[in-house]
């Protein structure tokens, strides 16, 4: 365009030819803007089993009443994520990043960039986030559980409440059922006791850390975190053994959340949280 | 695709009113199957965009860009020039529209829109086509701005105003650059508007010319006076010079039929200050200048030829300013060379007998040529000869003898032809001379406006001791014409402008219209010896008066400091920190309390209610209980129930609440702190 406008001595082309030049000038200031005051939030960050991707919650927010476009957001090895902040003041984004090493996984600084709003430059940041997901072991696989192959489950019934087979009379506790309140008995004056029963687990399993001996530690994570899996999936207690880390069997997704973390933990330092 | 490379619709809607609103003003100089090319790319686009088609495979392509290539060629003949160019241009932005899919087509084809605006400007650089180069300009950059606002396919007002604001605040930039940039000439010669069709003055000139231009009200020239502007009847401008008659037509010497040594204008012995004044020339395509007799020019660019016209060694493609020096009353030639004395006396050897005869028989009767001259002047002032616009064609052989003797019906080429070959019947040297004659003074700057409809023909005598005088046969027929103007030379006829009804000088009766169009026309004036016109000359003088001269380091000085003294204000306003909602003032004293518990470390989160906030605080520190529970009871009251406990108005709960807040100042005892760090 310069040329064209030197070339024919042609005044108003020199002067588009400097208003774009100009203008290119004004949009960095511009392009700079669309990413000044904006806050990014650590929301969260899904668990997830090495190997696999990690789900992480951000929260992008504005300060002033300014839209925001074409915000990419990501880490260097993450999904990407195109956040436009225009009606609403925060909008949420979920990347998706393969975590590989068991542990407190931390996806490193975070890159935010746009375009916006010519496309002829680029602006970024690089933002460290206080986000961490929690990696579990890869589980892998092992035919049977050595432990069980010969069929005599370390440690047998344990004592949980249920209701199969009567087992006794204790002072009623407040939060017990009323309909296990013994309420013959309180018609008798022997006050409120409740009627305790005992359910004897199918099989209440220690995953002990010894069962797999002559395997290397990652190995035996690997393959506790898998029977931790096989037992949840099939409603069964487990209790595990590490060494220096005893879990009392129990059923339910915190037991098994607070299990796959203490393996995933397991010989690595926790995060002051 | 990836979101990211896909062309929002809002975008693609600002992209195709971009497309329209190019081409628009280049519209009339186009061949019409191109404005077809874009309806028919504009409706294709649209049923890709609706699903109904598909985008063009790769031989559709090829095949429309060579049948537009061809188009082209077909329609101007060539595919070298400007006009050519442009027009490939054109067609090429259109075709780009229908396989426009991803943003990087989207980028070509803004990109080739910016250029396309740069384009217009070389064919005009009118007010009125700035003004709507201005437009386009945000109208492409508008597009650039919806094309990254990724998944925004509401048709988005905003857009257009960042892209407004964003040039507003490169226009002061762009104009420090603009007057500082150093202009240097053309690196090399570029194409020229070949299909341009040339205005004013033709070089040659035969019965009707002049009269056909006179129909137009364009303006050919303007002119600033220095002092005062000299009377209508004064102001001959010469363009061209006409020694030669064949076949009826009067044409010029061309260049090499003039001997190297006539070739320079011979000197002219000048007395007296000059008039001094400036012209601004619309664009001609040709080659002549205009300029009062005896005229001598030192703008770069402008020549003096042999019988003393100014010329430009080039065609006039643009505006074009040059300043000139006038002596009125100098004598040019005052001793004619043989070869001159020949050329300027040559007749064809046939034809116009009855003409030759009378001029003979006249010159007989008289003792000298000055008073041949009269007498043939007074021959026209006698006999019953009408100045018109509408003569009438002359046809055949001897039209000067059918005008004299026949029609006696003629504009001023009829009388100045006559006149001169009358003159060179008796062996005098004289030649017709074509320009304009008098002007429009526009009251508002000071200008003299020169309309085609000025143009004149008139001619030289050549006297002994007087060199060339100027005669003009019209004057002897109508007065009127030299003194007032053709308009009112016309006024019996009625024929003035009569093939443009609407034009604007046609109403220069109607005081608010005329008023209008001379202001409208001082401001063209402006526009064109400040923008059109700001050449290397204008550009020095401006920096020699600002910053008394040019160095590397004003220049460097100037543009830094215009980037300071914009962008500065500029990312003030980007980066001042603005809330997004106004913070109401109980919101305002709670923050305040807020700010006072974080000193002491107790931060509220994010999310966190006042209560549950509250509840924490008096944990960390029971000794403020009381307090924290009041401040909290009370903000909740205000902002949540808007409802005043104790019943009183909003005003005093208001009231109560900020003095609350201003006594409370907690301070934690050394233990407590001692005891949080620990934990």
């Amino acid at each position: 365009m310069l040329m064209v406008a030197i070339n024919f001595e042609n005044n108003l082309s020199y002067a588009l030819t400097f208003l774009l030049a100009t203008l290119f000038l004004v949009a960095t200031l511009h392009t700079y803007a669309n990413l000044s005051g904006l806050t990014i939030r650590a929301l969260r960050a899904q668990p997830a089993f090495a190997g696999q991707q990690s789900e992480f919650h951000i929260m992008v927010e504005r300060s002033k009443q300014r839209d925001h476009y074409g915000l990419h957001i990501k880490w260097p090895q993450s999904s990407e994520s195109l956040a436009n902040l225009t009606e609403d003041d925060r909008v949420n984004i979920q990347l998706h990043m393969a975590v590989t090493n068991r542990g407190w996984f931390n996806p490193g600084r975070l890159l935010i960039e746009s375009t916006y709003p010519l496309g002829l430059l680029r602006t970024w940041t690089w933002i460290d986030l206080d986000l961490h997901a929690l990696v579990y072991p890869r589980p892998l696989a092992s035919a049977e559980l050595p432990g069980l192959a010969t069929d005599t489950p370390d440690g047998a019934a344990a004592m949980v409440a249920g209701n199969d087979d009567f087992f006794g009379f204790r002072n009623y506790q407040k939060g017990d059922s009323l309909r296990q309140v013994h309420w013959k008995g309180l018609a008798k004056g022997q006050g409120m006791q409740t009627k305790q029963y005992t359910a004897y687990a199918d099989r209440s399993v220690w995953l002990d850390w010894d069962l797999f001996a002559g395997l290397g530690t990652e190995q035996r994570l690997s393959q506790l975190c898998y029977w931790v899996l096989e037992f949840d999936s099939h409603k069964e207690e487990y209790g595990l053994r590490l060494p220096g880390l005893v879990i009392e069997p129990a059923l339910g997704e915190k037991h098994r959340d607070r299990v796959l973390k203490a393996l995933a933990l397991f010989g690595k330092e926790d995060r002051p949280l | 695709m990836n979101i990211q490379q896909q062309v929002p619709r809002n975008a693609l809607v600002w992209i195709i009113i971009c497309l329209f609103a190019l081409v628009a003003p280049h519209a009339a100089r186009l061949p019409v199957w191109v404005l077809a090319v874009y309806v028919i790319a504009f409706i294709w686009r649209l049923q890709v965009h609706r699903g109904r088609w598909s985008f063009p495979g790769r031989w559709v392509k090829v095949a429309m860009t060579f049948s537009a290539s061809l188009g082209i060629y077909l329609s101007y003949g060539t595919l070298i020039g400007l006009e050519p160019t442009v027009a490939l241009l054109l067609t090429a932005f259109a075709l780009k529209l229908i396989e426009l899919s991803q943003r990087k087509d989207a980028y070509v084809l803004l990109f080739l829109g910016y250029f396309i605006c740069v384009t217009e400007f070389l064919f005009s650089q009118d007010i009125l086509i700035t003004l709507l180069s201005v437009v386009n300009v945000t109208l492409v950059t508008t597009a650039l701005v919806a094309l990254h606002q990724p998944g925004e396919h509401q048709f988005n007002r905003g857009t257009i105003k960042l892209a407004s604001t964003m040039l507003l605040q490169a226009v002061p930039l762009m104009l420090v650059v603009f007057f500082v940039f150093p202009r240097f000439g053309p690196l090399w010669t570029v194409p020229i508007k070949s299909h341009t069709a040339k205005t004013g003055m033709s070089d040659h000139m035969k019965p009707g010319d002049v009269a056909s231009l006179s129909q137009s009200g364009d303006v050919a020239f303007r002119v600033k006076f220095e002092g005062e502007i000299p009377p209508k009847s004064e102001l001959y401008w010469r363009g061209l010079v006409f020694s030669r008659l064949r076949q009826d037509i009067w044409s010029g010497l061309g260049f090499y039929e003039v001997p190297l040594s006539e070739q320079r204008p011979s000197k002219v012995s000048t007395s007296g200050s000059p008039l001094s004044y400036s012209i601004i020339m619309e664009p001609t395509q040709q080659n002549w200048l205009y300029g009062l007799h005896y005229a001598r020019s030192n703008s770069p660019g402008v020549m003096q030829s042999s019988d003393f016209r100014l010329f430009s060694p080039g065609p006039l493609e643009a505006e074009n300013m040059y300043s000139v020096n006038s002596w009125l009353n100098a004598s040019a030639d005052e001793s004619l060379s043989d070869w001159r004395r020949k050329a300027e006396t040559k007749l064809p050897p046939l034809g116009n007998l009855k003409t030759r005869e009378l001029a003979r028989e006249l010159r007989s009767g008289v003792s000298s040529d000055e008073e041949f001259v009269d007498a043939i002047l007074a021959r026209f002032n006698i006999e019953p000869y009408v100045y018109t616009l509408r003569p009438g064609a002359l046809a055949g052989d001897n039209q000067i003898d059918q005008f004299l003797f026949q029609s006696q019906r003629g504009f001023c080429e009829h009388f100045a032809s006559a006149f001169v070959f009358m003159m060179r019947s008796a062996g005098v040297p004289a030649r017709v001379v074509a320009g304009y004659q008098g002007g429009e003074i526009n009251p508002v700057n000071n200008t003299v406006i020169v309309h085609q409809f000025d143009a004149h023909a008139w001619a030289e005598v050549w006297i002994e001791g007087k060199g060339w005088v100027r005669v003009d046969p019209t004057g002897a027929v109508s007065p009127d014409r030299i003194e007032w103007g053709l308009e009112e030379a016309m006024q019996a006829e009625g024929s003035f402008l009569a093939a443009a009804p609407l034009s604007a000088l046609r109403f220069r009766s109607v005081p608010l219209l005329n008023m209008l169009r001379l202001r409208y026309d001082a401001l063209t004036y402006r526009w064109q010896s400040w923008v059109v016109g700001f050449d290397r000359e204008r550009q020095f003088d401006l920096l020699q008066r600002f910053f008394g001269g040019i160095s590397a380091q004003i220049f460097a000085t100037i543009l830094l400091g215009s980037w300071v003294l914009v962008l500065v204000p500029v990312a003030i306003s980007l980066f001042r920190k603005k809330d997004t909602h106004p913070v109401s003032r109980w919101d305002k004293q709670y923050l305040i309390f807020c700010g006072r518990m974080a000193k002491l470390g107790l931060v509220r989160a994010p999310g966190e209610t006042p209560g549950q906030f509250a509840q924490r605080a008096v944990a960390e520190l029971p000794v403020y209980a009381k307090e924290l529970e009041q401040i909290t009871r009370q903000y909740n009251a205000i902002a949540y129930a808007k409802v005043d406990g104790s019943g009183g108005s909003m005003g005093e709960a208001l009231g109560r609440f900020t003095r609350t807040v201003t006594r409370f100042k907690p301070a934690r005892r050394r233990g407590v702190i001692d005891e949080t760090v620990s934990s």
